[in-house]
């Protein structure tokens, strides 16, 4: 399929849908869905792979319903739009609440993610290298798996929708992870790793890969660790101050904050998979989601991340709010027909404006509520030096092994790589099997330090999961070093 | 079906790179799939997707490389074009320090064994109407979810090794339906699976649904973190059991020190002997599939025998790297629970144990400590307090955090009776999966760490 041949079917698809009597009708197009996967796993290139899709998704309201078809069939464009059309049908035969996506102009424009050298262009032979020179500043006597991964996204899609919008987007995404592993003196296996991360600002090619500050650099830190690890006593089961790095913060936000923050969930459209939310359309502006030294914005104006995507599936162009205001939640995560929804269900505007935040993973999948960049504000409690030297009796903690949250994300449980235990303001000594619980409002409410811009970064997770069918989906979060006090920490015997 | 046009196009390029002397596995994966999700009493989306996908995968002396495309696959050009791409990433990579085992079709398979045309062309306003029904006459002031994803998934393996085919193509649905109290919050789940249109029933679902509705009516108990006999429902069983047996049965984590099985050998004892586990791609309550990705020939493989450890999985990378006879799991195992020698009802079996948890389903399961075999999760749909064999209220969201020694290990009464739970993820492409287990499990001992005020 090529998209010069595509305008006039998309269009007249588009029309056909519209004069059938459809509220909404939208067609992405995929000229190029593709990805590269490097792995080296104890040197050995266990993967080299790579993957090209391409194809045609269609979305049609009727009778304020969904239908989606999608094809990878040039011939099968026509085909499409009928299909899911008919699905859209099939589906107002039960409706309780209909959707309705609302009356918005159309939006035209092109993105383009900040680029200086498209990683795709670079030899596959130059990429190995610079991967096997990660692997061998890697290796140590004791070191007995090593692991460097790289995953490459290029993306090129076209969007048209009734609302007359035409958009055209290039998306690149890098992320890379390297990992340590050796058994301790009891036969566990300790772990260090390190993902690359951004600054929040600059460009996300080749030359973030190779940028030694945001990932590379950390082997000698990372070897380091292991080898305290490996002599460490496990950490003991107890209340105390857990202090977050941006490795391991990122995803309790993740968890926390941005998954009950979807408005899809809230609205029970997550239910027979994902799950729910405590969070009801009555506690924005009301709801104390924590202490007041917690402020968290989507978007964030965040230019180098996999959240910044200049428009969503929908069309809308990104738009930096806030999430929860001094601790006050104040907004989610929405789409356009999610609000419309919302509104009438509580019977008055809670929300003015989509989020931006509908997004499709393939052009096989529609779009759903998702997380874009969810990021807490850093605060004004100095560097991660000031914040340990602040705290009496806690632990320091990076980078999650394991991750188990509640349905409705009321609760959760987490384990980490790495505790350092604090005493007295200073670091003590390293602990191995660290592992963290909580319920989510209580937790929040003991956020008692927030780092400043200095302990700020921009965590990528590359495979959040959600929908069905399910969809895999790039995510950024800036976040600082947080510390929460009287946290349940370690198993109790 | 695949249609003649595509198969050739794979086998005349295959046979040209036979000729050249390529060493490669083509894998064309074609799924119809069709899912309809319920939320809010309502369809909120109908979708339908029909893909073609072409994996190759080439071995040059120790480099390897494989590309996969999905589009228009309708002739020798795009498979041509996909090997080349294969072929040249294999050419530029770095050599390993071990022989790659070469895929190969060991025998040629055509299967249909599990295909129903009527499945795989279902109307879906079938399953609306299936939806409507159960919300109709459970009660439409429920609030009620779902989804119900069915379709065909078919496969084709080739290798320029020899000149077998293994083909198959079978059809598979997984229906949910969530009802979840609108301002109790409380949540259960019917499930049920199968491989033949007609096989899903309203009336199962609600007939579940009326045997718990009564006893949800009663307030919700806080579990205080504590040992308690647990009565695990079938998704719970599969669940634990798929877990352990992926983090204590894979061979390259048992090679590499991973495994919460490690320091154990063949034939050691590891759990109850009420536990036996089988891989049997030959039972009808797991979506049968005589080879696996790598073109191996699937038989019944054991795993677990009344507790002792009995065979590990070695992919063809692992028994490569490790020296070790490969066994056919380069893709998912089916795994086989034998059943038990319980009494037919669950409550019959928890009679006279005092208080029991029932906990049908887990949410959220992960693995804090693999070497230690230590899962955690929480109790999510139709979860109650038992009494005696008597449903006492329903419990709010109660974590477990246990080691598969603990749960697996104390295992009081399994049910005579085995049901099929699809485990089949929607992520990526169609690949039907699902577990026999027996229909209930009792464990004793089993910790809860945590509960919310909620459910």
């Amino acid at each position: 399929m090529r998209v010069e041949n595509l305008e006039r079917p998309v269009a007249e698809g588009i029309a056909r849908a519209m004069n059938a009597g459809a509220g909404y009708c939208d067609a992405r197009f995929f000229s190029e869905d593709g990805s590269e996967t490097l792995v080296l796993y104890d040197g050995n290139l266990e993967a080299n792979t790579a993957s090209f899709e391409s194809g045609l998704g269609v979305r049609v309201l009727y009778g304020g319903a969904w239908g989606f078809a999608a094809t990878s069939r040039a011939s099968d464009v026509s085909e499409a739009f009928e299909k899911a059309l008919a699905n859209a049908k099939t589906a107002s035969m039960l409706v309780s609440i209909p959707l309705n996506m609302g009356v918005h102009p159309a939006v035209t424009g092109t993105y383009s993610s900040p680029v200086v050298q498209d990683p795709f262009d670079v030899p596959l032979k130059e990429k190995l290298a610079f991967l096997e020179g990660l692997d061998e500043r890697l290796k140590a006597d004791f070191v007995q798996r090593r692991v460097v991964f790289l995953y490459l996204q290029r993306m090129k899609n076209w969007f048209w929708n009734s609302d007359g919008s035409f958009i055209e987007r290039n998306l690149l995404n890098c992320f890379a992870d390297s990992m340590v592993m050796a058994q301790d003196g009891d036969g566990q296996m300790q772990r260090r790793s390190k993902s690359l991360h951004t600054p929040g600002t600059g460009t996300r090619g080749w030359e973030m890969v190779t940028d030694p500050d945001l990932w590379s650099g950390r082997a000698e830190g990372m070897k380091e660790e292991l080898s305290q690890l490996l002599s460490a006593p496990e950490l003991e089961y107890g209340r105390r101050s857990v202090i977050l790095l941006p490795g391991q913060g990122h995803l309790q936000v993740h968890e926390t904050i941005g998954h009950p923050l979807e408005l899809d969930r809230i609205l029970g459209y997550e239910l027979s998979y994902a799950g729910g939310s405590f969070v009801t359309l009555d506690s924005f502006g009301r709801l104390r989601y924590g202490s007041d030294k917690l402020s968290v914005s989507a978007f964030g104006s965040v230019e180098n991340s996999p959240g910044s995507f200049g428009f969503d599936d929908e069309g809308t162009p990104e738009r930096d709010y806030l999430l929860i205001d001094k601790g006050i939640l104040v907004n989610c995560l929405t789409s356009r027909a999610m609000i419309s929804e919302a509104n009438h269900t509580a019977g008055r505007q809670v929300f003015e404006h989509s989020g931006g935040a509908s997004r499709s993973t393939a052009f096989y999948k529609a779009p759903i509520d998702r997380m874009t960049n969810v990021n807490v504000l850093p605060g004004n409690d100095g560097n991660l030096s000031d914040i340990i030297a602040g705290t009496d009796d806690g632990i320091l903690l990076d980078n999650p092994t394991s991750w188990s949250i509640g349905s409705n994300r009321e609760h959760f449980h987490f384990g980490c790589e790495i505790a350092w235990e604090v005493k007295g303001g200073k670091i003590t000594r390293v602990l191995k099997n660290p592992t963290y619980q909580g319920h989510t409002l209580e937790f929040y409410g003991k956020l008692s330090a927030v780092g400043d811009r200095s302990t700020w970064v921009v965590e990528q997770v590359p495979n959040c999961g959600k929908g069905e069918p399910n969809q895999v989906m790039e995510i950024g979060h800036g976040v600082p070093v947080m510390r929460f006090d009287d946290v349940i920490t370690g198993e109790e015997k | 079906m695949l249609d003649e046009t595509t198969r050739d196009a794979i086998l005349k390029v295959r046979d040209e790179a036979a000729e050249k002397g390529i060493d490669a596995l083509f894998t064309m994966h074609r799924e119809k799939s069709h899912l309809m999700r319920i939320g809010n009493n309502s369809v909120s989306l109908n979708t339908s997707e029909d893909l073609t996908r072409l994996d190759v995968e080439v071995i040059n002396g120790r480099r390897e490389g494989s590309y996969t495309i999905m589009g228009d696959i309708t002739g020798p050009e795009s498979v041509r074009k996909a090997l080349d791409v294969a072929v040249e990433k294999a050419s530029v990579s770095t050599p390993k320090d071990y022989d790659p085992i070469s895929r190969m079709v060991e025998e040629n398979a055509e299967e249909m064994l599990q295909y129903d045309e009527a499945l795989e062309t279902l109307d879906p306003g079938e399953k609306a109407v299936v939806y409507r029904e159960i919300i109709e006459k459970t009660g439409s002031h429920l609030n009620f979810s779902g989804s119900w994803s069915s379709g065909s998934t078919e496969v084709l393996l080739a290798s320029t090794k020899n000149d077998n085919l293994a083909w198959r193509i079978g059809t598979d649905q997984q229906f949910t339906c969530v009802l979840k109290h609108p301002e109790k919050k409380w949540e259960l789940a019917s499930f049920q699976t199968g491989w033949q249109a007609g096989e899903v029933k309203a009336e199962s679902t609600i007939e579940s649904f009326n045997w718990l509705l009564p006893i949800y009516g009663n307030p919700g108990f806080r579990v205080e973190p504590g040992e308690y006999t647990v009565l695990f429902g079938s998704q719970a069983v599969a669940e634990i059991v798929g877990m352990a047996i992926g983090t204590g049965m894979s061979g390259r984590g048992y090679e590499e020190g991973m495994n919460w099985t490690c320091g154990r050998k063949p034939g050691d004892s590891i759990l109850s002997d009420k536990i036996t586990v089988i891989d049997d791609p030959t039972d009808m309550n797991t979506f049968r599939f005589g080879f696996d990705m790598a073109g191996m020939t699937r038989n019944v493989f054991p795993i677990v025998e009344k507790g002792r450890m009995m065979n590990l999985f070695y992919d063809l990378a692992t028994a490569a790297k490790y020296g070790r006879k490969p066994t056919p799991h380069s893709g998912s195992a089916s795994v086989v629970v034998s059943p038990g020698d319980g009494p037919e009802c669950p409550m019959e079996a928890v009679r006279g144990m005092g208080r029991v948890l029932f906990i049908p389903a887990l949410h959220y399961t992960h693995i804090p400590n693999r070497s230690k075999g230590i899962f955690t999760g929480s109790s999510r749909f139709s979860a109650v307090l038992l009494e005696n064999g008597e449903m006492v209220s329903p419990i709010f969201s109660s974590r477990i955090t246990d080691t598969f020694q603990n749960v697996l290990g104390n295992v009081a009464v399994l049910a005579p009776w085995c049901t099929s739970v699809n485990g089949s993820s929607t992520y990526d492409r169609r690949m039907p999966e699902a577990a026999s287990v027996p229909g209930y499990m009792v464990s004793t001992g089993v910790k809860i760490t945590d509960s919310a005020e909620s459910f």
